[in-house]
């Protein structure tokens, strides 16, 4: 199984170097592959250099997919994240 | 195994005008000769059309929307019609969406056809090279902004030569295992995300990204500058990919490969690429044997395949039957050394 999310860059200043740094973080803890795909760029999010590579504007779109025992619990507590526009707003 | 991601696969639907002039005009000596109010022109196609036919009326099937070549033929053509026939002419194939069109040969333009590709917001080139050697030089250039590409998640790195690609489970030292190469002369091409691009049939050729370069991370330091840190020699921009390593925790359970008689292969963007999977045990170096990798690689490129070579001497002995001392010298003589 896998699962798939679209989520939505919500805060002004985009996916800059602090909310990266955390997204990292977070997928470390979990087991599951956790990737993020945008515009034909697919990157590893356990990887700073993948995550901030994106540069992903505010308003643009990402498709997470996450892979794995832990899937479930990664993928809300990820974009949900995401979705408090990695609390700047 | 690694998986390629389908939705990772991308390729450019089109170029503009404007990006092809920019990108290629010292290479492929461009001039322009009109304004550039069709600079925003696409292009979809890496084909190149030559308009010999529609020129002369026949404009059924005619591939206007290719970048159009006019070599010494088309030129020699127009410019033996009279004036109005001229106009007419191109006027009959300007009306079809042309997204530019080059002249060949140093071609010069007479002043119609210049008036006509402005009125007709049709971009305008020359080139000094023949049209043979043009059409070669635009094709292959739009072959490769058209060509298939894949992002993966691995390091790259151009090992006695050969382009090796480690991928693996994030955190499994890609990246320590890179650095320790580039520390004993070998060059990193990229760390983290590479950008395979198909290059004619059966090449892959890796590169980094714009953003990350020669950047990379490890564990427990941050981000390093690779390129700063240790000069140009560490590093190139571009490497063919020969062979992708994968590096995971040693398993009980898996097989692997003990004579290397059984080669594997993986299949990116329809390339197949040799791949060998290797286990991580504690006292394994496995830099030494990624440079052990690169070097077998290519001496099976030159025809030496220890693999293989054994197996025949083994063979040729069974064939003999015949029992023979184990020891592999005969007679020491008294040589104590």
């Amino acid at each position: 199984m896998m699962i798939e999310k679209t989520v939505k860059i919500v805060n002004n200043a985009g996916l800059h170097t602090r909310p990266a740094a955390t997204i990292v973080k977070l997928a470390s803890k979990y087991k599951c592959d956790f990737n993020i795909l945008k515009d034909g760029l697919n990157i590893n999010g356990k990887s700073i250099i993948g995550v901030m590579t994106l540069a992903a504007e505010m308003g643009s779109e990402l498709l997470l997919t996450f892979d794995g025992v832990d899937e479930k619990e990664a993928s809300e507590e990820i974009s949900d994240y995401f979705n408090r526009g990695f609390d700047e707003l | 195994m690694i998986k390629i991601d389908q939705k990772a696969v991308s390729r450019k639907e089109s170029i503009t005008v404007e990006f092809l002039f920019k990108n290629s005009k010292d290479k492929f000596k461009l001039r322009l000769l009109s304004d550039e109010s069709g600079f925003s022109k696409n292009i979809y196609e890496q084909n190149l059309h030559r308009p010999g036919l529609a020129l002369t009326g026949f404009v059924d099937l005619f591939s206007f929307s290719r970048v159009q070549i006019f070599g010494n033929t088309e030129m020699s053509f127009l410019r033996q019609l009279p004036d109005d026939q001229k106009e007419e002419t191109l006027r009959r194939i300007f009306k079809f969406n042309i997204p530019c069109i080059i002249l060949t040969d140093n071609n010069v333009p007479f002043p119609k056809l210049i008036d006509l590709a402005n009125e007709f917001r049709i971009p305008l080139f020359s080139s000094p090279f023949s049209t043979t050697k043009l059409v070669f030089l635009v094709s292959d250039f739009l072959d490769d902004q058209f060509a298939p590409r894949v992002s993966i998640h691995g390091s790259f790195v151009d090992v006695y030569g050969a382009g090796v690609l480690f991928v693996g489970k994030s955190g499994i030292g890609k990246s320590e295992v890179t650095l320790d190469l580039v520390e004993r002369g070998h060059r990193l091409v990229a760390d983290d995300i590479i950008i395979l691009t198909k290059k004619g049939e059966g090449i892959l050729i890796g590169s980094g990204t714009n953003l990350a370069k020669h950047f990379m991370e490890i564990r427990g330091l941050g981000i390093i500058d690779v390129e700063r840190m240790f000069g140009i020699r560490a590093i190139r921009f571009q490497k063919r990919l020969e062979i992708i390593v994968e590096l995971e925790v040693w398993d009980e359970k898996e097989e692997y490969t003990r004579t290397g008689l059984d080669e594997k292969f993986i299949s990116i963007l329809d390339v197949d690429i040799p791949y060998v999977k290797l286990p991580i045990l504690p006292g394994k170096n496995i830099t030494v044997i990624s440079e052990v990798i690169s070097l077998n690689y290519l001496l099976k490129h030159y025809g030496h395949d220890a693999s293989k070579i054994f197996e025949q001497r083994l063979n040729d002995r069974l064939k003999e039957k015949k029992v023979d001392d184990l020891r592999g010298v005969d007679y020491f003589e008294h040589d104590f050394e």
